[in-house]
């Protein structure tokens, strides 16, 4: 067999348009559980686990460079239109990056570093609590202002900055949990249907 | 769900260009949303906010244009009016609700209107237009045309599934996730390998140059559109040179 291009086809990037389209859909479906005040911060946790199922099967479609990297730049695109801020968008340039990077160290073929992808790939969630974290300044103090001090002590209470970075932990921490999960998906029910 | 990208070709009121309606989009998010609208006047993000109500009322989505604008006017009249008016615990869960209205729900809305109004090949040729990489938005214009199939599918999985009592409070709750998202993806994987077959004979690849049937340019309204949305950028720009304050 001749050695393959790395230039991607039409074909990979349908491809990539499929499975971002899936994963999407999946992610989007957990999200509505964060109509719920109180489980709003837990979605850190369902996305990157469920996430992982649809994505790792993603990963045994890619063989060239640039897949996971356009299927992140989408996630963070589609998280800007959906109205979470511009954050995820910078985000998903990193992480995509930081994925593709992990992910050819396994020669695309690594199911190790396939759960680790995950791991990576899954921090645009994170990204989207951001806008709670980096605007505090401008928000607090036009909101003292406009609402008083006590509401802004209060909300501060609420969303402590220690916070942040350890959604970002348990975000990576539940990516690869959820790519391990994936894992075990594909090997019980994927490869036996013939499409993993 | 129903009409991503479906869009109801004859009856959507004013035609914009789908560029004018993402940089509408763009500003809504960086003004209304980013640094919590603290970067222009409040009127200023008022203005903008409504505009996507303009947009719907002249599509004659008279239900959603009626929705957001009575839960818009709410919230916001509450933050101006009502805020001294409530007191004790729930007061301040009542502000945080409604400063996300908002700031989040215009967003929300000029996106849902975008997605509603552009068929996939004005998207496409206004994607070309700007010179965006194919490798981006033959992805994305797949993607969107996918959408609709997902959500059928999962739809249909999730009623055999409740049949199996395989839901909330079932008996089989616990298979809740696997015995959805497995039946989902191995259909979803089958149609998207046909989808990609049936692409590919229609040209859709890299490397060659398509030709598209839509006429999409700016026009009058676009020009008001990007009036309105000017606006902002020009004040901050103002403001960081210390011509006007507020």
């Amino acid at each position: 067999m001749k050695p393959q291009s790395n230039k991607l086809t039409g074909k990979d990037l349908i491809n990539v348009g499929i499975y971002s389209a899936i994963y999407f859909v999946i992610v989007f479906l957990i999200a509505m559980l964060g109509m719920v005040p109180v489980l709003y911060p837990m979605l850190v946790v369902f996305c990157p686990i469920v996430g992982g199922i649809p994505f790792m099967l993603f990963l045994t479609k890619v063989r060239k460079p640039g897949m996971i990297f356009i299927m992140s730049i989408i996630m963070g695109v589609m998280m800007l239109v959906t109205g979470m801020g511009i954050y995820p968008l910078i985000v998903s340039v990193f992480s995509g990056l930081i994925s593709e990077l992990v992910f050819r160290k396994g020669n695309y073929r690594s199911a190790g570093m396939a759960v680790l992808t995950n791991g990576t790939f899954s921090l645009w969630v994170w990204a989207c609590f951001l806008l709670l974290f980096l605007n505090r300044d401008s928000f607090m103090a036009s909101r003292a202002e406009s609402i008083g001090q006590d509401y802004v002590t209060a909300l501060d209470k609420l969303t402590p900055n220690w916070l942040c970075p350890v959604l970002l932990a348990v975000c990576f921490i539940c990516g690869v949990l959820g790519g391990l999960l994936g894992k075990k998906m594909l090997h019980k029910h994927f490869e036996k249907a013939g499409i993993a | 769900m129903n009409g991503l990208f479906q869009a109801n070709i004859a009856d959507r009121g004013i035609l914009l260009d789908p560029r004018t309606k993402l940089f509408a989009l763009l500003t809504i998010i960086v003004f209304v949303l980013g640094g919590m609208g603290t970067l222009a006047p409040e009127w200023l993000n008022v203005l903008i906010s409504i505009t996507p109500l303009v947009f719907l009322c002249s599509a004659k989505q008279w239900g959603k244009a009626l929705g957001f604008g009575a839960v818009y006017a709410a919230a916001d009249l509450f933050l101006i009016y009502g805020v001294n008016s409530v007191n004790g615990a729930g007061k301040y869960l009542l502000i945080m609700l409604c400063t996300l209205i908002v700031r989040i729900l215009p967003g929300m809305i000029m996106g849902a209107y975008l997605f509603a109004s552009t068929t996939v090949s004005e998207f496409i040729a206004a994607m070309h237009r700007m010179h965006m990489p194919v490798q981006l938005t033959i992805p994305m214009s797949v993607m969107f045309r996918f959408f609709p199939t997902v959500l059928e599918e999962f739809f249909s999985i999730n009623s055999a599934m409740k049949m199996r009592d395989i839901r909330f409070g079932g008996k089989n709750a616990d298979k809740m996730i696997e015995y959805r998202i497995v039946p989902l993806l191995i259909c979803s994987a089958r149609i998207g390998s046909e989808l990609s077959a049936a692409a590919l004979t229609r040209g859709l690849s890299t490397g060659t140059r398509r030709t598209n049937i839509c006429r999409i340019g700016f026009r009058m309204p676009d020009l008001i559109v990007f009036a309105i949305m000017l606006c902002p950028y020009l004040l901050l720009i103002l403001k960081k040179a210390g011509a006007v304050s507020w």
